[in-house]
C-alpha cells in the first residue's frame, strides 16, 4: 500500500489504489473485451447484484446466433451490463430486449437478430426505444439531446448490447463484423419516448400494451439524420421535408426501405393540431416518399438483381433483363418510385425537447416488401420489461 | 462459408467463394464451425462493379482452384 493510502486509511477514509483500478481497466483492454472505451471491471460479487435484479436462471440462454455457434446466457449478459457501466436495476431492461429478440426469432423462424445482419457491410446499429413508467424510475432521457450523451440509463443500456455483440457473439470489427464504415450510433443507441409531450398514444400502446406497462422496442438502424423544419406553418410542410429526405437514392440497396420517425414535440404538436394522427403521418410518408426515374437512372439503380432484387445499373451483369423498380404517377406529373413498401414501414415515436422544429429520420433495415422478409411492420419487435428493483 | 461447410457435412460437394477483402472473416467463420482447414476460393475485390466480360474472365481464371477443391482431375 502506498504512503498516501496508508495515511488515508489511518484517517478513516476508504483506501483505494487508483493504480490498481486502472490496472484492472487495462486488463480488459488487453483481453479485447471493450468497445474502445474503458469498461467497469466486473467482479463475481458485483455481477451477483445484476443477477439478483431478475428472476432468471443465470445459465438460461437469452439470445443465440446459430450460424456462429454462439449463445448469450443471463450471466454473460449481466457481466457485459456491469462492464457497460449499467446499474444493476436496469438489467431487467436488457433482459427484456434480448427476450424480445429471441421471441421474434422463434415466431418468424428466422430473424434479423440472429442473422448475419449484425455482421453485414452496412454496419447496422441496434436502436432501442423505451416506453412506460420505467423511464422515470430508471432515469431514461426522452427529452432534449435524446440521442446524445449525459444520461446513464440511455448510455449504458445501449452500450451493454454492443458489448454483448462483441464479447458474447464475437462480432469484432475486421473479423466477424464486416462493417464497411458503420455509423456513430454503434457505440450506444437507446432512447425513450417523450410520452408526456406527445399528442399521440405511445408506441407501446399502439403495440397493444397497457399504458401502465414498461416496454422496450428493438430495431436495426442504418443511420439517422435531421429534419430541420424550424418555421413550417403547416403540418404538410414538415411531412414533405421528411418525405423528401427519406426518398434519397443512397438509402436504396433494395427497392424499398423502412424508417423510424422520431418526431420532435414541436412538430408533433403542429401535426396533431392540424389533424394528423400517427396513422396519417404513416400514410402521408408512404405516399410521398418517392424518388424520380431520373434520380434512379443517374444513381445507376434502374436495374433489379436476380434473387435478392438489389438495385443495380440496368446494364449490370446481375440485372434481370427488362426488370426495373416500380413507378406511380408523381405530384409534378413525372413518374416516381415509392421508397417505402407500405405505411407499415413507418414507425412513429415522439422524443426530444419541445424547443425547436427539429425531428429525425432513423433509417431501418429491410421493409415489408423485402425478399428477405426481414423488415417493416407496423409494430417493431417489442417486449415487456419485468419488475425492476 | 457456413453454407459451404453445411453442404459438405451433408455430403453435397460445395466450394465457397469470396473476395479477398473477406479473407479474415472467412477464416474466422471456418474456425467457428470447427473446420479450421477448410479450403475456399478467393477472388480479387470488388466484383459487384465488374462488367459481364470481366466477371466471365474472373470465373474462368478461378475455375481451376474450384475444381481442385472438388477433387476433379483437370
Amino acid at each position: 500500500m502506498t504512503v498516501e493510502a496508508q495515511a488515508a486509511e489511518a484517517a478513516g477514509e476508504p483506501a483505494v489504489e487508483a493504480a490498481e483500478v486502472r490496472r484492472a481497466i487495462e486488463h480488459y483492454y488487453e483481453q479485447g473485451w471493450t468497445d474502445g472505451l474503458p469498461v467497469v471491471p466486473a467482479t463475481a460479487s458485483y455481477v451477483e447484484e445484476f443477477l439478483a435484479a431478475v428472476d432468471r436462471d443465470p445459465g438460461e440462454v437469452l439470445a443465440s446466433m446459430a450460424h456462429l455457434n454462439r449463445e448469450c446466457t443471463v450471466k454473460v449478459a449481466a457481466i457485459n451490463a456491469a462492464m457497460a457501466g449499467c446499474r444493476p436495476e436496469v438489467f431487467p431492461v436488457i433482459v427484456a430486449a434480448l427476450d424480445a429478440m429471441r421471441d421474434d426469432t422463434r415466431a418468424r423462424g428466422a430473424s434479423r437478430f440472429s442473422s448475419g445482419l449484425w455482421q453485414s457491410t452496412t454496419g447496422t446499429v441496434p436502436i432501442m426505444v423505451v416506453n412506460g413508467p420505467v423511464r422515470g424510475a430508471l432515469g431514461f432521457n426522452s427529452q432534449g439531446n435524446v440521442f446524445g450523451p449525459g444520461f446513464r440509463a440511455n448510455a449504458t443500456v445501449g452500450r451493454a448490447i454492443r458489448l454483448i455483440a462483441l464479447n458474447a457473439f464475437g462480432l469484432v470489427p475486421h473479423v466477424l463484423d464486416q462493417s464497411t464504415q458503420s455509423n456513430p450510433a454503434k457505440y450506444t443507441c437507446c432512447i425513450a419516448e417523450n410520452e408526456e409531450e406527445s399528442p399521440w398514444e405511445p408506441l407501446s400502446v399502439e403495440a397493444g400494451y397497457e399504458a401502465t406497462a414498461s416496454t422496450i422496442a428493438f430495431m436495426m438502424m442504418r443511420s439517422a439524420y435531421h429534419i430541420e423544419a424550424r418555421s413550417a406553418l403547416r403540418g404538410e410542410q414538415v411531412l414533405e421535408d421528411m418525405a423528401n429526405s427519406m426518398s434519397r437514392t443512397g438509402a436504396l440497396y433494395s427497392e424499398t426501405t423502412s424508417v423510424l420517425v422520431v418526431v420532435g414535440p414541436e412538430h408533433a404538436a403542429l401535426l396533431a393540431h392540424q389533424g394528423f394522427s400517427k396513422d396519417d403521418v404513416r400514410t402521408y410518408l408512404y405516399e410521398h416518399a418517392a424518388c424520380t426515374r431520373g434520380e434512379l437512372e443517374r444513381a445507376g439503380k434502374m436495374g433489379v438483381s436476380r434473387d435478392m432484387r438489389w438495385l443495380v445499373p440496368a446494364d449490370h451483369p446481375d440485372a434481370i433483363p427488362g426488370a426495373a423498380p416500380s413507378f406511380v404517377p408523381g405530384p409534378d406529373g413525372e413518374e416516381v418510385h415509392r421508397v417505402l413498401g407500405s405505411p407499415d414501414d413507418v414507425v412513429v415515436v415522439v422524443a426530444g425537447a419541445a424547443n425547436a422544429g427539429v425531428s429525425s429520420i432513423v433509417e431501418l433495415m429491410g421493409s415489408s416488401t423485402s425478399p428477405s422478409g426481414r423488415g417493416g411492420r407496423r409494430v417493431p419487435v417489442m417486449g415487456e420489461i419485468g419488475p425492476t428493483p | 462459408m457456413a453454407d459451404g461447410i453445411f453442404l459438405e457435412r451433408r455430403g453435397v460437394p460445395a466450394v465457397s467463394l469470396c473476395t479477398d477483402k473477406f479473407h479474415v472473416t472467412a477464416a474466422a467463420m471456418a474456425r467457428l464451425h470447427g473446420f479450421p482447414d477448410y479450403e475456399w476460393v478467393e477472388v480479387p475485390h470488388p466484383i459487384a462493379s465488374l462488367s459481364l466480360p470481366e466477371v466471365q474472365s474472373l470465373a474462368r481464371a478461378c475455375l481451376g482452384d474450384v475444381l481442385a477443391i472438388l477433387g476433379v482431375p483437370e
